[in-house]
C-alpha cells in the first residue's frame, strides 16, 4: 500500500465495496489504516490493492487500434470498476483523440484536449463503435490505416516481441506471475506463446552452452 | 455504481454528447501525437531552433533515400520482419528496462508484457544497425562473429514510425536504442540522435526515450542527445581496463568508456548550475557483463561501487554471460542466473539499505566471489554479534537484519510508537519474515537461537 494513494478513490471501485467499508476507509488516516491488525481494515487494503493492480496491469496490456485519424479503441473487460480511470489514462495520453473501451456488455468513451476530459458510456463496444463510426463519418473497411500510418502495428509487435525471449533464461512460473491469464483475457490480449521458432541452430546453441 | 469522486459533479458536467467529442476531433486531427496545443507550444520555446530542425528533417529524408536499404513500397507500408527480429536481438542481453521519467508528474514504470523468461518489455529495444567495427568476444554483432549472416539498419524516419506506432498502440512505453558502431560511430550516433530529434520535435512524442552513448561518441554528440533523451547510458562490460582487454580489443575502457560517463555528469551539472534547468531526467546507467572476463564478484562490486560514488550513475545493470554462437568466447561455459542475482542483491544492500562498503564485504570469500545465499544473510552472521530488540533497535539497525526490509522496518518504528511489540506474531503483522529474523532478534528477553544463526 503506497503512501500516496487515496484508499477511498480504489475501494470505491471494488466490485464488493459497500457504504460501510468506504465510510470506515474515509474515517481513518493512512498511517493507522497501514498499522491495523483489525479484520475489516485488513479487507479494505487487501481490496483497494486489487484494484489499483488491476487498474495499472490494464494500463499496461490493453491494445488499442485507430479508427480514422481522430479516434482509438480497445477490448477491457475488468473485474472492478475501472472502465472509467483506465479510458481517461489513454485519452490524456493520446489527448486530442476520443480512445474507446468496451466489451459486450459496457464501454468507456473519453477525449481529452489541453488538459479537460469528456466523458461518455455507452451499452457495449460494437455499439459504441458503429456510433462512433457514424459521428466521425467514416465508411467500414477503411478505418485502420490512418493514425498508425499503415503499418501493422501487432504484427510488428509479435515479431519484436519474438524476438527479446532468451532461451537459456527460461521461466515460466515468473511469466505467469507477472502476465497473469486472468488479466491477458481482461484486455482482450493475444499473446502467443512460444511463437518463437526452434530452429536445428537453436538446438545446437543450446547444448552448446549446457 | 458507488461513486465516491468528489469532482462527480464536475464530471457528470463533462459528459458530452459523442458528435461533440467526433467534431472536437476531427478540429485536431492534424495535431501531433501525445501533447496537447499548450505543451507542445512550450515544448518549441525549449527546442534548440526550429529551423535547424526544420534543415535537420530534410537532411534525414535525404539521407533515408540515399541508404536504399528499404524499398519504396515496403517504407509505406510493411516493415521487415526478419529485421525486426534481428535488430531486436541484438539488444535482448540489455537488462535495463526501466521507464520511470519524472519528467512532468512521477508515474510508476509500465510493463506492457513480459517475454517467458519473466523479464519486462516496456520499450521498443533495437538496434540503430548490428553493424559493428567492435571485437567484442561476447557479442553476436561483433565484427569478429563468424555466425552473423547479414547486417540490417534502419532509416530514421523508419524507426520513428515503427515506435510511433507501437507507442500509440499501447505496446511500449518508449523507445530504447541502442546499436552497433557501424563503420563510424560518429555517424551511426548522428543517425540515432536524427531519429530522436524527429520523434521529438517533429512528431511531439512525448513517451519516454533511452539512448546508448557508443563508445568514443564526441562530446558534440553527447550533449545533442543528453537534451533529447530521457536516459543515456555506456556499457562498461567489464570491471576494469585489464578485464575488459580480456573481452575486447579495440575499446578503450578510460578513454572511449570513462571520460565519456564523466562527460554526461560534468555535463548534467554544468546545464543545472548556469541554466536552472535538470536534463536527463532518468540520468545515465551502466551495465556491466558478469562473466565473460575473468573478474570476480568483489572487483564488478567495487566498479559498481565507483560508478554510483564517481560517475553518479542511477543504476548498475548485470548481465551474466551466455556464449553467442560465432563468437570468440563460444567455448567458454555460460555464467549460471544466480551470480547475477547474488549481485544485484548486494546492489541493492548498497543503494537501498544504506549498508557500508566495508561491512557488505564480508560477504565474498577469499578469492572475492559470492556463494548462491542470500548475502545479506552472511553479512548478519558476520557483522551482528547481540540479537537485537526490535523496540530499541535504531532504523539503520533493523535494516541489518534478514527478513526486514526497509518497508517493514518503517512499520516497526510507527508501530512501537504506540506499543512496544511484544511477540513474532506481531512483527509477522507488520510484514517481517519471522523465520529469517527471529535469530537475529530478542523479543520480549526471548532469544530465539537456532542453529540457522551460528551454523557455518
Amino acid at each position: 500500500m503506497k503512501r500516496d494513494w487515496n484508499l477511498s478513490f480504489y475501494l470505491s471501485m471494488h466490485r464488493e465495496c459497500n457504504e460501510r467499508l468506504l465510510a470506515r476507509a474515509d474515517r481513518m488516516e493512512w498511517s493507522q489504516m497501514e498499522l491495523s491488525q483489525q479484520k475489516e481494515d485488513i479487507r479494505i487494503k487487501r481490496m483497494a490493492d486489487e484494484v489499483a493492480g488491476e487498474v495499472h496491469r490494464m494500463k499496461a496490456f490493453v491494445r488499442l487500434s485507430s479508427l480514422g485519424s481522430g479516434a482509438l479503441y480497445g477490448y477491457l473487460k475488468p473485474r472492478h470498476r475501472i472502465g472509467e480511470i483506465v479510458c481517461d489514462h489513454f485519452a490524456r495520453r493520446n489527448q486530442g483523440v476520443i480512445v474507446l473501451l468496451g466489451n459486450g456488455r459496457e464501454s468507456w468513451i473519453s477525449y481529452c484536449r489541453e488538459g479537460r476530459i469528456r466523458r461518455e458510456r455507452g451499452n457495449g463496444l460494437e455499439e459504441s463503435l458503429e456510433k462512433l463510426k457514424s459521428a466521425l463519418q467514416i465508411e467500414d473497411g477503411r478505418h485502420n490505416d490512418a493514425v498508425s500510418d499503415g503499418l501493422d502495428a501487432e504484427g510488428i509487435w509479435q515479431a519484436y516481441y519474438d524476438s527479446q525471449y532468451c532461451p537459456e533464461r527460461k521461466n515460466l512460473a515468473l511469466y505467469r506471475r507477472h502476465m497473469p491469464r486472468r488479466d491477458q483475457e481482461a484486455a482482450g490480449l493475444r499473446l502467443v506463446q512460444n511463437k518463437r521458432e526452434i530452429t536445428l541452430d537453436d538446438f545446437w546453441q543450446q547444448k552448446t552452452v549446457l | 455504481m458507488l461513486i465516491r469522486y468528489k469532482d462527480m459533479r464536475l464530471v457528470n458536467s463533462l459528459m458530452v454528447s459523442l458528435q461533440k467529442m467526433a467534431l472536437l476531433a476531427m478540429e485536431c486531427r492534424f495535431d501531433s501525437l501525445g501533447l496537447g496545443a499548450a505543451e507542445k507550444a512550450a515544448r518549441a520555446r525549449l527546442s534548440v531552433a526550429g529551423e535547424a530542425a526544420e534543415h535537420a528533417a530534410e537532411s534525414i529524408e535525404a539521407a533515408g533515400q540515399a541508404a536504399g536499404s528499404i524499398p519504396a513500397g515496403q517504407m509505406a507500408g510493411e516493415v521487415d520482419k526478419r529485421k525486426l527480429t534481428i535488430l531486436g536481438e541484438g539488444t535482448r542481453h540489455d537488462v535495463c528496462a526501466s521507464t520511470f521519467s519524472p519528467r512532468s508528474r512521477p508515474l510508476p514504470g509500465i510493463c506492457h508484457a513480459f517475454t517467458q523468461d519473466g523479464r519486462c518489455v516496456s520499450l521498443f529495444k533495437t538496434l540503430y544497425t548490428n553493424l559493428c567495427s567492435h571485437q567484442c568476444g561476447y557479442c553476436s554483432n561483433s565484427s569478429g562473429c563468424k555466425s552473423k549472416s547479414r547486417t540490417f539498419s534502419y532509416t530514421p524516419e523508419e524507426l520513428a514510425r515503427i515506435t510511433l506506432s507501437l507507442y500509440q498502440g499501447n505496446y511500449i512505453e518508449g523507445l530504447f536504442l541502442s546499436s552497433g558502431a557501424g563503420r563510424d560511430e560518429e555517424r551511426i550516433t548522428e543517425k540515432m540522435i536524427d531519429t530522436i530529434r524527429l520523434l521529438r520535435l517533429r512528431h511531439s512524442f512525448s513517451g519516454y526515450i533511452h539512448l546508448k552513448i557508443l563508445p568514443g561518441s564526441s562530446e558534440y554528440h553527447i550533449q545533442e542527445a543528453m537534451m533529447l533523451a530521457d536516459r543515456v547510458s555506456i556499457n562498461l562490460e567489464a570491471a576494469s581496463a585489464s578485464h575488459m582487454s580480456e573481452i575486447c580489443s579495440t575499446k578503450s575502457y578510460e578513454s572511449d568508456i570513462l571520460q565519456r560517463q564523466r562527460y554526461i555528469r560534468h555535463f548534467m551539472a554544468e546545464i543545472k548550475s548556469k541554466e536552472g534547468v535538470s536534463i536527463l531526467p532518468a540520468g545515465q546507467t551502466t551495465q556491466m557483463v558478469v562473466g565473460a572476463g575473468s573478474e570476480s564478484d568483489e572487483e564488478i562490486f567495487r566498479r559498481a561501487v565507483f560508478e554510483y560514488d564517481e560517475i553518479g550513475v542511477k543504476r548498475t545493470y548485470y548481465s551474466a554471460f551466455s556464449p553467442q554462437r560465432g563468437t570468440m568466447l563460444e567455448k567458454r561455459h555460460a555464467q549460471p542466473l544466480w551470480r547475477e542475482r547474488r549481485l544485484y542483491q548486494m546492489d541493492w544492500l548498497y543503494r537501498i539499505y544504506g549498508f557500508e562498503k566495508d561491512e557488505i564485504r564480508c560477504a565474498f570469500d577469499d578469492n572475492g566471489f559470492l556463494n548462491n545465499s542470500d548475502p545479506k544473510l552472511a553479512i548478519a552472521r558476520d557483522c551482528l554479534d547481540l540479537p537485537l530488540d526490535p523496540n530499541t533497535a535504531s532504523y539503520p539497525q533493523l535494516l541489518r537484519v534478514p527478513g526486514i526490509g526497509p518497508k517493514s522496518a518503517g512499520r516497526i518504528l510507527a508501530w512501537r510508537k504506540r506499543q512496544p511489540i511484544a511477540s513474532k506474531k506481531e512483527l509477522a503483522a507488520l510484514g517481517v519474515r519471522i523465520k529469517r529474523a527471529s535469530p537475529f532478534l530478542k523479543i520480549n528477553g526471548w532469544i530465539d537461537g537456532t542453529m540457522e544463526m551460528w551454523q557455518a
